[in-house]
């Protein structure tokens, strides 16, 4: 079984800041699936979007309560084309109200670094060159 | 920007169940990311779920894992037809997963959902979007 499209649905407080951060980020928007509810990030055309749902919207769709932000269920892991990349964009989300919450790693094939974005979802950013990933 | 891979980490109990368990609702196993503390799912050449048990996932986060009683993500995933989502769903549901909503068809996409054996939301669809109402 192959999937098309991903839509990773996290909660936020407030999805215009939200839109703000991402777009500072360097990601478009799908307006087509935004609006005072919701806000849908591009991050691969066609294939993979992150969807920003106000809490009263996220709510609708789960009938657990929504986590309050002191624990973690889920680590978002986006790979980029390059360091520079990957050091680019932490350093922008940390302007815009992002937060550090570990070192950048250097594994030699895979470089590393991450950040906490405006509503606490943590995000791994990446940069993975597959040629170098060592054998055992 | 874009991005030119995802993997959607989440926590889990057990690893081996885990692993079965989507292998069961149809998908492979990325053998080479995989050990006995992970299993990564290939969701497709560029979307890969790696299930971490919960000791090794904590050590990525400063604050605890959740005890299943929160919701902080809801994973959608989109499929080429009505007959693979049910199909999906109802594999997950035989092998020890929960019917979250009952479907929905609204057209241009179906959709159906379901709680894996670790509590995380998936929503299954499939979309036309030729269909998509414009407005």
């Amino acid at each position: 079984m192959k999937i098309n499209q991903i839509y990773v649905n996290l909660p936020v407080k407030d999805v215009q800041k939200t839109r703000e951060f991402w777009t500072k980020l360097g990601f478009s928007i799908n307006e087509q699936f935004s609006d005072e509810k919701a806000v849908s990030v591009v991050m691969k055309e066609d294939h993979i979007y992150a969807m920003f749902l106000n809490e009263k919207f996220f709510k609708t769709f789960t009938d657990r309560p929504i986590a309050k932000g002191d624990t973690t269920q889920t680590l978002l892991a986006i790979g980029v084309d390059s360091r520079k990349e990957v050091d680019n964009m932490v350093k922008t989300a940390i302007e815009n109200g992002g937060s550090k919450y570990s070192e950048p790693q250097d594994h030699g094939w895979m470089y590393q670094n991450a950040f906490s974005d405006l509503n606490g979802h943590q995000w791994e950013v990446m940069f993975a060159d597959m040629s170098q990933l060592p054998t055992e | 920007m874009k991005i030119n891979q995802i993997y959607v980490n989440l926590p889990v109990k057990d690893i081996q169940k885990t692993k079965e368990f989507w292998t069961k609702t149809g998908f492979s196993i990325n053998e080479q990311f995989s050990d006995d503390k992970a299993v990564c799912v290939v969701m497709s050449d560029n979307i890969y779920v790696m299930f971490l048990t919960e000791e090794y996932f904590q050590t990525f986060s400063e604050r605890p894992v959740p005890k299943g009683d929160t919701t902080q993500v809801l994973v959608a995933i989109g499929l080429n037809s009505r007959e693979e989502v049910d199909q999906v769903v109802n594999a997950a549901v035989a092998n020890g997963a929960t019917q979250h909503e009952e479907p929905q068809d609204y057209g241009w996409m179906y959709q159906n959902s379901f709680w894996d054996i670790n509590g995380h939301g998936w929503n299954v669809t499939f979309a036309d979007m030729s269909q998509l109402p414009t407005e």
